[in-house]
């Protein structure tokens, strides 16, 4: 799970003030004082960082590019060149990344359309709804997969989504849904509609004030609930295997299966392969959204 | 306007997916008349001549569930059958993985939602998959005898005639055969035990190397032991017998109970999977993997996964050989095609190429003086790859499958009185 | 308003759809009305279950894991966001974690972490071992080591998240007022920075916990044999070779997601009460 604002407390009436400092601009000077805890703990703590962090993807980075070495060498250089060639270039990995990331642009666009429409409609209910809706929405975020992947295959094979792929689909929609509308929740708590209001107190139908104003204004948290709906379904394993009966080939279902296969290389080099988008995506996202304050 | 009129379309598919789960259960029934319809197809497509068969077949395709686990059978399937079947019969096939239990999964869902026509038209399958697709009525047939390849195979054979002691009966089509061994570095053990007391000793005297898998190759190793701590696999055969079972087992938990201590973790834990197994074997924590084909090693070294100076071991009570087969689903879409599929599998070559040590490695189904001429000198004179065992010591130890009920209630006691271990 | 109130009441109806189809069909799974082997209503299978020690055994191992990486987890965010407030780079390495999907974090586990592992490789070539059984056993063990670790790896980033979010907006302005009242940085950190942390975390807390319940993906790679995770245990029941054991799964899955439920109560609840009254500020005038 990693959504970045999900259910952000509010702890008292001040919060208000806070929380639209918080979607003004930057990041206020620290409260703790440095002096307090000492320079020589937050180096430590770095460098504990540097290494816990990256440590797992030096690992899986030597595994996959490097020949096979076996306990107790840590790394050989010796080797067909054309071992690490085939890695880079096997066809099942590929082929599974363009399924995982079909998959996963199709479940960010809809969850986000989804979340959005959820998100509004909630927002603008009353209390009680809004409360039981947020824990609804909850819901599908930390259900067992078993108990999730069972309804929606249920509901897609008499929804005559006859083919496994579509039923993988709305099996990801399903969580990424959750995620999505909890993030806009938080996004539209804040956001004003009067500008709306008076669009349409203007003479604009629904749909160009959608267009026209809506849009413009939330640009920025509808792409990151894109990105957000995107990333559940990218690392999703449990929900694919169990709606795709391991007939649909995403990234993940193709890693396990390389290490059930004993295959360690191309294991770790589809483990790579499915953090360097999320990665990316991080990178842009995190620049675009400070410039918003969308998110912390 | 366009908000609502999505709402009140929203609001409908609410409605209807809120009662669908109550009104599937109600629709039991019916299924399975649609079931017998299936199987009916299929007979009257085998009843057929071949000609109209083939014709049937021509520019449809076929998907085909298999285990698509290791790379060497996805090559063979995809870069060799394929291409052939498509330039051939004009069938395109296509190939995803489904196995086992799965597969009875999805073809049961697919049975409830009350669907006519399923997904799949050809499932690689045996044993225990086999009769619990038989079972459940999952299966379309009888219709394998009737391809023309099948006069070519060796149904003399023990370990093809019979499924794990359960006839075929036309609802599987035999495909290749494999025989479960050890696998061991010979430069780590020069001289490995032959016989299940020489490996209980050599267990004793090395603690901490050895151990057996929880998956298939596990249990698989656990009924060779049965059968050899049990005075042979004459004992068991001729149905599951509550009583053999029991006294079977016994032994073999006893014979594991007084082990484990000296097994790797010392019993208390068990690798998950025979891939797991191999790392162990390779990274030298534990000196014996296994596999329930004996040419595994083989496809595994040329992976990088195993060292080159692995080899396959059979111990001389006898390892357990089996045949795997392909069905036809009960709502399978083209049976035609999933026919012409199943025979050009079972053609001499066909089956000569899946033999090939290069290839898959994998014992053919067919009788070896059956077969037309020219393909008899090649079955024998296939290259011994220099990790592959000899054919004689092959047909030597190797022990036929009883009925399935045994293996489960190996795996479901192991589970609950060996894995479950005392705190 | 009462409209406003039925669009939000549908849309909450369409997320709580599938969760309830599935707790719907599992029930009668359970019972012996649907899936693979049923054969007729009876309570059979639940009572098996329920009785069955393995079962609770799984519970109690998934709690303790889901547990313990939990509070790992949480002790590391609440270290890094107090320190790392200024460090850009050290708030970029809490993230990665982020990106990098569970299942290749537990693959990665496993390469660094087994006994001969990468970790173990290097203890080697600094002599500490001489082979691999020497190393310690942290990986399929009973005591959880890798999966909790890999646990904690992977929710880490997201409750530091959090935690630096409360750090930054009602944190600021709280010291603030408390440094004009004259208190000194320790009892600032003491009295107002450590509860609201604590307050403000806890909703997330639950969440993380609550999620790790359900967690296969780094269960199957890591875990032992027995204790098995429930997600596990579940899963293989799923695919039992003996049919009428399959809707064991089912209630298993059932009784996760009641857990799950109530979990999602319980957060609930805490989001309530620390905020007194939730979205105040969502209602738009």
């Amino acid at each position: 799970m990693s959504a970045q604002v999900v259910a952000m407390p509010d702890p008292g009436a001040q919060s208000r003030n806070a929380a639209s400092a918080r979607s003004a601009t930057v990041v206020r000077p620290p409260n703790v004082d440095q002096s307090t805890t000492g320079g020589l703990s937050a180096t430590l703590l770095l460098a504990a960082l540097v290494v816990i962090s990256l440590a797992p993807l030096a690992t899986l980075l030597m595994t996959a590019l490097l020949p096979v070495a076996r306990f107790p060498t840590i790394w050989t250089v010796e080797g067909d060149l054309d071992q690490v060639i085939s890695v880079v270039t096997n066809r099942i990995v590929w082929r599974s990344m363009a399924t995982s990331a079909m998959l996963a642009l199709l479940t960010g666009v809809s969850a986000t359309a989804l979340g959005y429409l959820a998100a509004r409609a909630i927002v603008r209910a009353g209390d009680r709804v809004r409360r039981i809706a947020s824990a609804v929405a909850f819901l599908p975020v930390i259900a067992p997969p078993i108990a999730l992947g069972v309804g929606v295959q249920v509901i897609a094979l008499r929804a005559g989504l006859g083919g496994a792929t579509s039923g993988v689909l709305l099996a990801h929609v399903v969580p990424a849904t959750g995620y999505v509308t909890l993030f806009l929740l938080g996004v539209l708590r804040t956001y004003d509609h009067r500008m709306e209001e008076e669009a349409r107190s203007l003479g604009a139908s629904p749909w160009q004030v959608f267009v026209r104003v809506t849009i413009p204004a939330l640009t920025s948290p509808l792409v990151v609930a894109i990105a957000l709906g995107a990333l559940v379904s990218w690392g999703q394993l449990a929900l694919t295997l169990l709606v795709g009966g391991g007939a649909v080939r995403t990234l993940p279902v193709e890693l396990l299966a390389f290490v059930r296969a004993g295959d360690d290389r191309l294991g770790a080099a589809a483990a790579l392969l499915l953090t360097v988008p999320p990665a990316i995506a991080f990178g842009f996202l995190r620049t675009g959204a400070r410039q918003t304050g969308a998110i912390t | 306007m366009i908000a609502r009129q999505t709402r009140s379309v929203r609001r409908l598919w609410a409605i209807a997916v809120a009662i669908t789960p109550g009104v599937s259960a109600c629709a039991a029934p019916s299924d399975r008349a649609e079931s017998a319809t299936g199987a009916r197809s299929a007979t009257e497509m085998a009843a057929l001549p071949w000609d109209s068969v083939l014709v049937h077949a021509r520019g449809t395709s076929v998907l085909w569930r298999m285990w698509r686990g290791d790379p060497a059978i996805n090559a063979y399937v995809d870069g060799w059958v394929a291409p052939r079947l498509k330039s051939r019969f004009g069938i395109t096939l296509q190939a995803v993985e489904g196995q086992g239990a799965e597969l009875v999964n999805t073809l049961v869902t697919e049975r409830e939602a009350g669907r006519g026509v399923g997904t799949a038209s050809l499932m690689w399958i045996n044993g225990e998959t086999f009769a619990q697709l038989r079972r459940e009525n999952l299966l379309a047939g009888p219709w394998s005898g009737r391809l023309p390849n099948a006069q070519y195979v060796d149904s003399g054979s023990a370990i093809i005639a019979r499924d794990f002691e359960q006839d075929p009966a036309g609802f599987e089509s035999p495909w290749g055969t494999v025989q479960f061994a050890l696998i061991y570095d010979t430069v780590r053990t020069p001289s490995p035990p032959r016989t299940v007391k020489e490996l209980a000793t050599w267990i004793h005297a090395h603690p901490g190397r050895f151990t057996h898998d929880q998956a298939f190759g596990g249990v698989t190793f656990l009924k060779m032991l049965m059968y050899a701590l049990g005075g042979g696999v004459e004992q068991f055969q001729g149905g599951f017998s509550e009583v053999k079972y029991i006294a079977g087992r016994d032994s073999v938990f006893g014979w594991i109970k007084r082990l484990s201590p000296d097994f790797w973790r010392g019993g208390e834990t068990y690798p998950p999977d025979v891939a797991a197994m191999h790392r162990l074997l390779a990274n030298g924590e534990i000196d014996f993997s296994m596999s329930l084909n004996q040419n595994e090693v083989v496809t595994k070294v040329r992976q990088g996964v195993l060292p080159t100076t692995a080899r396959a071991l059979l111990l001389r009570d006898g390892t357990i050989a089996n045949a795997h087969y392909v069905g036809i689903p009960f709502n399978a879409p083209n049976v035609a095609g999933a026919m012409v599929a199943a025979d050009f599998l079972l053609s001499p070559e066909a089956q000569f190429e899946k033999q090939r040590p290069e290839v898959w490695a994998d014992g053919t189904v067919l009788n070896h003086v059956r077969v037309p001429g020219e393909w008899r000198a090649k079955f024998s004179s296939l290259a011994q790859d220099r990790y592959a065992l000899s054919p004689d010591s092959l047909r030597r130890y190797a022990r036929p499958e009883v009925a399935p009920m045994y293996h489960e209630r190996m795996l479901a006691d192991w589970r609950t009185m060996i894995r479950r271990a005392t705190p | 308003m009462s409209r406003r109130d039925g669009a939000g009441v549908f849309a909450v109806a369409l997320m709580a759809a599938p969760v309830v189809a599935g707790g719907l069909y599992s029930l009668a799974a359970a019972v012996g009305l649907a899936g693979a082997g049923a054969n007729g209503l009876s309570a059979v299978r639940l009572v098996d279950v329920m009785r069955d020690s393995s079962t609770w055994r799984s519970i109690g191992w998934t709690f303790y894991t889901a547990g313990s990486a939990t509070l790992l987890a949480t002790a590391a965010a609440l270290l890094a966001s107090v320190q790392l407030q200024q460090s850009r780079v050290g708030r970029a390495l809490a993230i990665l974690p982020l990106a990098v999907p569970h299942v290749a974090a537990a693959l990665a586990a496993l390469l660094l972490l087994g006994q001969s592992g990468l970790l173990s490789r290097i203890a080697f070539a600094a002599g500490l071992i001489a082979q691999p059984s020497e190393f310690p056993v942290l990986v399929y063990d009973r005591p959880g080591a890798s999966l909790i670790i890999s646990f904690a790896w992977k929710e880490f980033p997201f409750l530091t998240l959090t935690a630096l979010a409360v750090l930054q907006t009602a944190g600021s302005t709280l010291t603030e007022v408390a440094r004009t009242h004259g208190a000194d940085a320790r009892a600032i950190f003491r009295r107002v920075t450590w509860p609201l942390l604590w307050r403000g975390l806890a909703p997330a807390v639950i969440a993380v916990f609550a999620f790790l319940i359900g967690q296969y993906e780094m269960a199957v790679l890591l875990a032992p044999s027995d204790p098995l995770p429930l997600s596990v245990l579940t899963y293989e029941r799923v695919n039992d070779a003996d049919l009428a054991r399959r809707g064991e799964a089912y209630v298993l899955g059932l009784l996760a997601l009641l857990l799950a439920a109530a979990l999602v109560v319980v957060h609930e609840r805490l989001r309530e009460d620390d905020s007194g009254h939730v979205g105040a500020g969502g209602r738009n005038a």
